[in-house]
């Protein structure tokens, strides 16, 4: 087993984490990123609504809530932040609907009070400007509150981008590498791993659904999160034109959301339902597939059930879920040194700017030195999409490397060079290269090219093709060469 | 030739794309281009290494390797040119069409006239929306069948098929060719979804059990599929309850339903059919838009080959025509509509004036039954059923009992009086 040292671990290579370890690349740290998945962002990050949202916080904003604050600060950095690492983001704007009178009563003093604290972007629109606006929206709508700041990004492409920026940038990444273990010695940990002893100075505890069970290792908090599952379905891109803002209504049933929104790529996603579950557990059920679609047919009513083409679970972290609300926890712990919880939950991507922010000061707090990396780039270049380029630029692009011509996804139009690319920044496994490149995402779900990226991932990894997996260990997806069964039974 | 001298480009070069090559060059087209993403001419049919392709068209009995290599030889003959590993990424409504390849480059043409010809995709798991977790170990039975054919792999070795589609049976005996042993093909229908020649030859003959008016309402495992669980179904096809019983598995095949692909027709804005989910066609196949024609799976999703090769060779024939500036008069349009127990008819209008053959599939299983072509052709059936396509030739001389402004005629399966 090797040992390594490093002066901050970051436990969890979710949005947080990623974040986390970006921010602290532009100081002359020494610091380590560890995620137990095979990928970045494949934990909460991934099953997402993928909404930059004020988490309901703009209208019910509290000076005492630091997850309303964390989210507000981060609402004006996300947009530069996705410009520099090159990931789409849309400001695609928010529409609440309001379907009665007592509705519009709940929703003006609301926005009253939001105004007193001053939130001002908030506007009521009648129903006829709602009609204009979302022609496709239900006719129960009487009006509806509009918040034009809202947007949406990809949370895993984000995350990986800001992994890869801060590697760039000097960051240790290490994936497939779980946390089994923390002993709090005098003035460095040392953290058991599946991939061996990591020491440390400082830890940053941002391991998403398993926060609380990463700070009782060094029994540094005694604080209780409760897993929140919902449900997300995604509708196809030829559904995609019946909306083209976030909208909801508001839950009559706690923990009921009704969203309907945009994807950045085109398609649809609508969720969720939510109830309190035991988090291992990621499988979706026919009841609450059932719910979200009834539900968001009473927002958008041409909603069909033929164009849905996939569905996933996600989790929230709600503290406190029978008291029906929620606070993050973004501090050093008080009990054990150079040790802080990040804890988010929800909304995890639209906080995660700020929080960064916030943890490289906790960590100065703790007796982190932030010296400046002279040498911090900023900026990090996506994997080309071949389909949305010109024509010229594809011209030039397929004469330049034969690669970009040989079309593997036919769904999304995804190239083999893009592959290739995807695979030398770090994917190795199918779903590795669909997150960073759509390949297997569109109508089909990898039936076409799910061949061809497994030849292509044996290739480039210069592994025996039935060594690939889906998501990682334990996921092969090809078990046998042919007449390997038959030798076996013989 | 050059590309910008193009009469008649056909896009895919499975059964339907040769076949309208072959027929639109022997018709008179000077320049015929075949455009194909793979390799190789030939498309699916290299993956279908069983036997049963050309009972009808040649009066034999050919793997689907043999089935091609007899239209790729003629192709050549004919000298048909190939564009191999070349992807057709748009299509205009003024017959552009755009493509990419790693040989040639980005490639812009406007042939004279287009056949469509890509054939179908698999339905997937998400079309399906099947609860549960998200493990590797999930295919589509084509999917499969490419893995275990061409590229030379076994999926697994605890195989459950759902659906009783023919690939998914097909599939079935393949897998245990190869070894591995099919726990259950499960059908939520009464009946199979394929011929009955699979259900005898893929499952029956292979002591594969068959549980019909089941369906899978789980999936689990987290890393790699771990097992399914079933559970029968009622009459509105929803699981009973106290009717679930797992089964373990390490793989699962979907055979649940083909799907035309049309992307490429949407994009020339050629008008669909909401139940084919193909191009709605007149006699000679051509599609809403002039000069954009379509044939085999693209417009209806067949079950023998032999007929896509025919009703493609039509639209090769007529695109030809449309190349060389042939206009065939419309003076008389008939909507062909389906009437009772009938999901669907191909073509969507006739002209009345030209003999024919009509595709159609009934809706439902029916024993005693007539089909009754709008009063001018009738055709007893012993039974009809969803998975099996129907064909009806109508004679000139029956088209002659039209009465002229004809605007439509139903097509009805009436349930015989002596039955």
């Amino acid at each position: 087993m090797s040992e390594l040292k490093t002066e901050v671990l970051i436990i969890g290579g979710g949005i947080l984490g990623a974040a986390v370890a970006r921010e602290l690349s532009k100081y002359k740290i020494d610091a380590t990123l560890v995620e137990k998945e095979v990928d970045f962002g494949w934990g909460s990050t991934k099953a997402n609504l993928c909404i930059v949202n004020q988490g309901g916080d703009a209208l019910e904003f509290r000076k005492e809530y630091q997850r309303s604050k964390l989210v507000w600060e981060s609402m004006p950095m996300m947009e530069p932040l996705c410009r520099e690492l090159d990931v789409p983001f849309k400001r695609i704007g928010e529409l609440t609907i309001i379907r009665n009178n007592d509705e519009m009563a709940k929703y003006r003093k609301l926005k009253t009070r939001a105004e007193s604290v001053g939130i001002t972007c908030h506007q009521f629109i009648d129903q006829e400007t709602l009609r204009t606006m979302e022609p496709n929206v239900t006719k129960e709508a009487i009006g509806a509150l509009y918040d034009p700041m809202i947007a949406i990004v990809d949370p895993v492409r984000l995350t990986m981008a800001l992994a890869e920026n801060a590697e760039q940038n000097g960051v240790n990444t290490m994936r497939e590498t779980e946390v089994l273990d923390i002993s709090p010695g005098i003035d460095e940990f040392e953290v058991q791993t599946n991939q061996g002893i990591i020491k440390s100075k400082f830890i940053v505890n941002a391991a998403g659904i398993f926060v609380d069970k990463i700070a009782a290792l060094v029994n540094a908090d005694d604080f209780v999160v409760f897993p929140i599952k919902g449900y997300v379905g995604v509708l196809d891109k030829k559904a995609g034109g019946l909306i083209s803002h976030e909208i909801h209504t508001r839950p009559e049933v706690p923990g009921q959301m009704n969203i309907v929104t945009p994807s950045v790529y085109g398609n649809l996603f609508f969720g969720t339902t939510m109830q309190l579950s035991k988090r291992h557990d990621y499988s979706t059920t026919r009841e609450t597939a059932e719910i979200a679609l009834r539900t968001a047919q009473r927002v958008v009513p041409d909603i069909s059930e033929k164009d849905i083409i996939n569905s996933f679970t996600g989790y929230l972290m709600f503290r406190n879920w029978e008291l029906g609300w929620h606070e993050c926890v973004v501090s050093a712990s008080g009990k054990v040194p150079r040790f802080i919880n990040v804890c988010i939950g929800y909304p995890g991507v639209s906080a995660a700017p700020a929080t960064a922010k916030k943890v490289s000061k906790l960590l100065n707090e703790e007796g982190l030195r932030l010296e400046e990396n002279p040498d911090f780039n900023p900026h990090r270049k996506a994997i080309i999409d071949f389909s949305e380029l010109s024509v010229e630029q594809k011209r030039a692009l397929v004469t330049e490397d034969a690669r970009y011509g040989h079309v593997v996804c036919r769904c999304e139009t995804v190239t083999e060079g893009e592959v290739v690319d995807a695979i030398a920044r770090g994917a190795t496994t199918l779903d590795g290269v669909k997150f960073r490149t759509r390949a297997g995402m569109g109508r089909c779900q990898g039936g076409f090219c799910s061949p061809r990226v497994s030849r292509i991932l044996a290739r480039e990894l210069d592994i025996p093709e039935e060594e690939v997996t889906k998501k990682g260990a334990g996921s092969r997806h090809l078990l046998y060469k042919s007449k390997r069964l038959l030798e076996e039974m013989a | 030739m050059t590309l910008q001298d193009v009469d008649v480009a056909v896009i895919g070069s499975g059964p339907a794309g040769m076949a309208a090559a072959i027929k639109a060059k022997e018709t008179g087209a000077q320049n015929v281009v075949l455009m194909e993403r793979a390799e190789q001419l030939g498309g699916l049919l290299h993956q279908c290494v069983h036997n049963g392709f050309g009972l009808l068209y040649f009066g034999e009995d050919l793997t689907g390797p043999e089935y091609a290599h007899r239209f790729i030889e003629k192709v050549m003959d004919m000298k048909v040119r190939p564009l191999l590993e070349t992807m057709v990424i748009g299509i205009s409504r003024d017959h552009e069409i755009t493509a990419v390849s790693g040989k040639n480059g980005y490639i812009t043409f406007r042939p004279k006239s287009i056949v469509l010809a890509m054939g179908c995709r698999e339905r997937s798991r998400g079309a399906l929306n099947i609860p549960g977790t998200r493990p590797a170990g999930i295919f589509t039975a084509g999917t499969a069948q490419r893995f275990v054919n061409v590229e030379g792999f076994v999926p697994g070795k605890k195989i459950v098929v759902l659906g009783s589609g023919d690939i998914g049976m097909i599939m079935a005996r393949r897998l245990t060719l190869e070894g591995a042993k099919v726990e259950a093909v499960v059908e939520i229908l009464p009946y199979v979804g394929g011929l009955i020649r699979n259900e005898v030859q893929c499952v029956h003959d292979f002591d594969i059990p068959l549980l019909l008016e089941h369906t899978v309402i789980q999936i689990h495992g987290e890393r790699r599929i771990e097992a399914v669980t079933v559970a029968k179904v009622d009459n509105n096809r929803n699981p009973i309850p106290d009717t679930e019983r797992e089964i373990e598995c390490d793989t699962l095949l979907l055979s649940v339903g083909l799907i035309p692909e049309n992307e490429l027709s949407s994009m020339a804005g050629v008008e669909l059919d909401p139940v084919t989910g193909g191009p709605i066609v007149d006699e000679m196949r051509q599609t809403s838009v002039p000069g954009i024609f379509a044939g085999g799976n693209v417009v209806h999703v067949h079950d023998l080959v032999d007929n896509v090769s025919w009703e493609s060779e039509l639209a090769g024939a007529s695109a030809a025509m449309f190349a060389m500036g042939t206009k065939w008069p419309e003076t008389w349009k008939i909507a062909l509509k389906s009437g009772r127990n009938i999901r669907y008819v191909v073509p969507h209008t006739i002209s009345g004036e030209r003999e024919l053959t009509l595709y159609m599939r009934v809706g439902e299983v029916e024993e005693g039954v007539r089909l009754k072509i709008g009063g001018i052709a009738s055709k007893a059936l012993r039974v009809v059923k969803p998975s099996e396509m129907l064909k009806v030739e109508l004679s000139t001389a029956q088209l002659k009992k039209l009465k002229r402004g004809t605007k439509e005629m139903v097509v009805d399966c009436e349930k015989r009086a002596d039955k």
